[in-house]
C-alpha cells in the first residue's frame, strides 16, 4: 500500500525549469563527491531500519503462524488472510471502527467550528484582553492530561457523561482547542482585512461574513489541522480507556488494548491487530500526504 | 467589523470559553484541591493539608518515578532529534531520494503506540525476530530479554519512542532546511565554509525555529510518555519502566482509587513539564532572536 504514496524518484533535472527548481531547494552539484557515498550508505542503512519493521509486521501478518514459529525472519512462501481475520473478529473491530468514527468524526467538526470561531476575533482585535485570552488557550497545550483525569472522571460522572459519546467528544475537544486556535489564529491573521471592510460596505454583518466570506477561505488550514487532529484522537488510548467502561461505546484502541495479557506475544495476533489499527489512517496518508506533513511540520519555519 | 462590536467578538467566543472553562480549567483546579483531600473514588474526602505532597516527598515510588521518567525524556529527546537532524541533512542534500525516505520514515508516525508496541512486544520477545536476527548473525551473546530485564527494558521502551518519532523529527528539521537561503548556503560554500564547520556555523543557528518545534514537541511527548510503559511492560520489571504518568494511573484507577494522591502526583508531573518546557523554550527561543 505505502508503495501508492509515493511520488517516483525524479532523474536528473533535465529542463532549465526542473533544474532552477533544485537550485531553490539548494541543491548544489558539486557536493556530490566521494564523501556523499557513506552518507549515502548510512543513510540507505537508516531509513531501511526505521521502515522495516513496518514491512516486517506487513509481511509476518499474511504468513501461516506455523511458518512464523520455525522461521521468524523467513520471507513469505504462503500467504494467507486468516490472522487478519482472526484478529478483526477478536479485537471487535466493526464496533471499534464505529465507535472511534463516531468519536472521530465529532471532535473534528466540533474542535474546527468551535476554533475557527474563537480564533476570529482573537485575531482580529488586539487588546489586551484579547491577548490574555489567547495566552490562557494557548496555555492549555502544556497541561498533563493526566491531571485532569480524576477531577474530570468525577465532572463526567456527576453531569453524567460518563460512557457516552458525547462526554469523550466534549473532552477531545477541549483537549485540542489549544492546537485549533493557534492555527487559525495564525492563518486569520494572513487574510487581509479589506474583504471584511468590502462585506461591511455590503451591508454584510459579522456572523454572515464569517460564514460567507472567512470561512471557505480557511480550507488549507482546515485540511492540515484536520490531519493533525485525526492522528491524535484515532490513536489515543487513554481518554476512552477511562471514561468509557460501555463494550459497545469502546473505540479501536480500547479493543485493541484488551487483546494485551491473554496473547502478548503472539506476533500472529499481534500483528494483524497492529496492522488493522493504523490501516485506516495509512489510506487517509495516501490522499493527504502533504497535508500531513505541514499539519506535522508547523511552526518549524518563521514566518 | 469584528473589531468594532465586541459584545458579537464575546459571542464569537463564547462556546470555545465555556468548553475550556468547563473541561479543562475548573477541572485542573478541581486537580489542585483534590491534592489536597484524602479523597478516594466517589467520596469528596476531608481537608488534610499539605499531607499528600509531604506523603509524595518521601515515597521512594514518586522519587524514583521521578527519575524514571526524567532520564527516559533526556534520552529520548537527545536522540530523536540527533537522528532526526541528521536524517533532514542527508534527505536535504539527496534531492532524488527526499521525496521516498522522508515519505518512508514518517510511516511510523502514524501508528498509535499501542499498535507500535504491539509490534516491538512480540519483536523483542524472547523468540522474537530482533534474537533472531541476532542469532543468524552469529551474536548470540547479544541475545536479551529485553523486556524482561530491570535493566534494559526502560531503554527497550525507549528505543521504541525514538523508533517512532525519529522521521517526525526529520520532517521538522527538512521543513527548516527547504526553507533556508540558497543564496547564504552557496555564499557561505564560497567563503570556504564546509562540512562540519558550515553546519556548525551556518545551518545549525538558522534551524533554530525547527529546533524549538522538534525539541519541545519530543520533550513534551516524552515526559507525558504513558501507552508504551503500559502495554509493554506495564510500569514492571521492578517498577524499572513505571514513569510518572504510569504510577498516576495506577494510583487512581488500579484498585485503591487514590483519586486524591494521584492527582498530588499529577501536579508533580505538571511541574516538571512546566519547567522544563519553560526553560527549553527560553533557551531555544534566545536562539531564535539572534537570526
Amino acid at each position: 500500500m505505502e508503495n501508492t504514496t509515493i511520488t517516483p524518484a525524479p532523474t536528473a533535472p533535465t529542463t532549465p525549469t526542473a533544474f532552477r527548481a533544485e537550485r531553490r531547494a539548494g541543491v548544489r552539484r558539486v557536493r556530490r563527491g566521494p564523501v556523499s557515498l557513506a552518507g549515502d550508505v548510512i543513510l540507505a542503512i537508516a531509513v531501511v531500519l526505521i521502515f522495516a519493521p513496518f514491512a516486517y509486521m506487513v509481511l509476518t501478518s499474511l504468513r501461516p503462524p506455523s511458518d512464523v514459529i520455525n522461521d521468524p525472519l523467513g520471507w513469505p512462501t504462503s500467504l494467507t488472510i486468516d490472522n487478519i481475520t482472526n484478529a478483526y473478529s477478536k479485537m471487535n473491530y466493526t464496533q471499534g471502527l464505529f465507535s472511534s468514527t463516531i468519536v472521530l468524526g465529532g471532535s473534528l467538526i466540533l474542535t474546527i467550528v468551535v476554533g475557527s470561531l474563537a480564533a476570529y476575533p482573537l485575531a482580529r482585535i488586539t487588546r489586551s484582553w484579547t491577548t490574555g485570552v489567547y495566552r490562557i488557550f494557548i496555555a492549555g497545550s502544556t497541561v498533563p492530561i493526566f491531571v485532569l483525569l480524576a477531577p474530570l472522571y468525577l465532572l463526567l460522572r456527576d453531569v453524567g457523561l460518563l460512557n457516552s459519546y458525547a462526554g469523550i467528544i466534549l473532552a477531545y475537544t477541549a483537549i485540542n482547542l489549544p492546537v485549533a486556535i493557534f492555527f487559525y489564529t495564525s492563518f486569520f491573521r494572513q487574510i487581509p482585512i479589506e474583504l471584511e471592510e468590502a462585506a461591511a460596505i455590503d451591508g454584510s454583518g459579522p456572523v454572515r461574513t464569517f460564514f460567507v466570506v472567512l470561512f471557505p477561505l480557511l480550507r488549507p488550514v482546515t485540511a492540515t489541522l484536520a490531519t493533525f487532529l485525526t492522528l491524535s484522537v484515532w490513536n489515543d488510548l487513554l481518554i476512552p480507556l477511562v471514561f468509557v467502561q460501555d463494550p459497545s461505546l469502546k473505540t479501536v484502541m480500547v479493543n485493541a488494548y484488551s487483546l494485551v495479557g491473554s496473547y502478548t506475544l503472539d506476533p500472529s495476533l499481534l500483528f494483524p491487530a497492529a496492522l488493522l489499527g493504523v490501516a485506516p489512517l495509512l489510506i487517509v496518508f495516501a490522499f493527504l500526504q502533504r497535508q500531513i506533513v505541514s499539519g506535522l511540520t508547523m511552526g518549524a519555519v518563521k514566518s | 467589523m469584528i473589531h468594532r462590536r465586541p459584545l458579537v467578538a464575546v459571542a464569537f467566543m463564547a462556546p470555545a470559553l465555556a468548553m475550556y472553562l468547563a473541561i479543562i480549567l475548573y477541572p485542573l483546579v478541581q486537580g489542585l484541591v483534590l491534592s489536597v483531600t484524602d479523597s478516594k473514588i466517589g467520596n469528596a474526602g476531608n481537608f488534610v493539608g499539605a499531607a499528600n505532597y509531604i506523603a509524595m516527598a518521601k515515597d521512594g515510588d514518586v522519587m524514583r518515578a521521578l527519575g524514571v521518567t526524567v532520564a527516559y525524556a533526556v534520552v529520548v529527546v537527545i536522540a530523536q532529534n540527533a537522528i532526526g537532524l541528521g536524517l533532514a541533512k542527508a534527505l536535504f542534500m539527496r534531492p532524488r531520494v527526499r521525496q521516498l525516505g522522508s515519505t518512508l520514515i514518517l510511516v511510523p508516525t502514524l501508528m498509535s503506540a499501542v499498535m507500535a508496541a504491539f509490534v516491538w512486544n512480540s519483536l523483542l520477545a524472547p523468540d522474537g525476530a530482533v534474537n533472531s536476527l541476532l542469532r543468524s548473525l552469529g551474536l548470540n551473546t547479544l541475545t536479551h530479554v529485553w523486556l524482561g530485564d530491570p535493566s534494559t527494558a526502560l531503554w527497550a521502551i525507549a528505543l521504541v519512542n525514538i523508533w517512532m518519532f525519529s522521521g517526525y523529527s526529520a520532517a521538522i528539521f527538512l521543513a527548516g532546511y527547504m526553507n533556508l537561503s540558497t543564496e547564504l548556503l552557496d555564499a557561505s560554500s564560497v567563503d570556504g565554509a564546509a562540512g562540519w564547520r558550515k553546519f556548525v556555523s551556518v545551518e545549525w543557528p538558522l534551524l533554530a525555529p525547527a529546533t524549538t518545534v522538534s525539541v519541545t514537541l519530543s520533550l513534551l511527548g516524552s515526559l507525558k510518555v504513558f501507552e508504551l510503559p503500559l502495554v509493554m511492560t506495564n510500569g514492571g520489571p521492578a517498577g524499572s519502566t513505571t514513569t510518572l504518568t504510569m504510577l498516576i494511573f495506577q494510583k487512581i484507577f488500579g484498585g485503591q482509587g487514590s483519586f486524591a494522591y494521584g492527582t498530588t502526583i499529577a501536579v508533580l508531573l505538571l511541574v516538571v513539564v512546566v519547567l522544563f518546557a519553560g526553560a527549553t523554550q527560553a533557551l531555544l527561543r534566545r536562539r531564535e532572536e539572534r537570526i
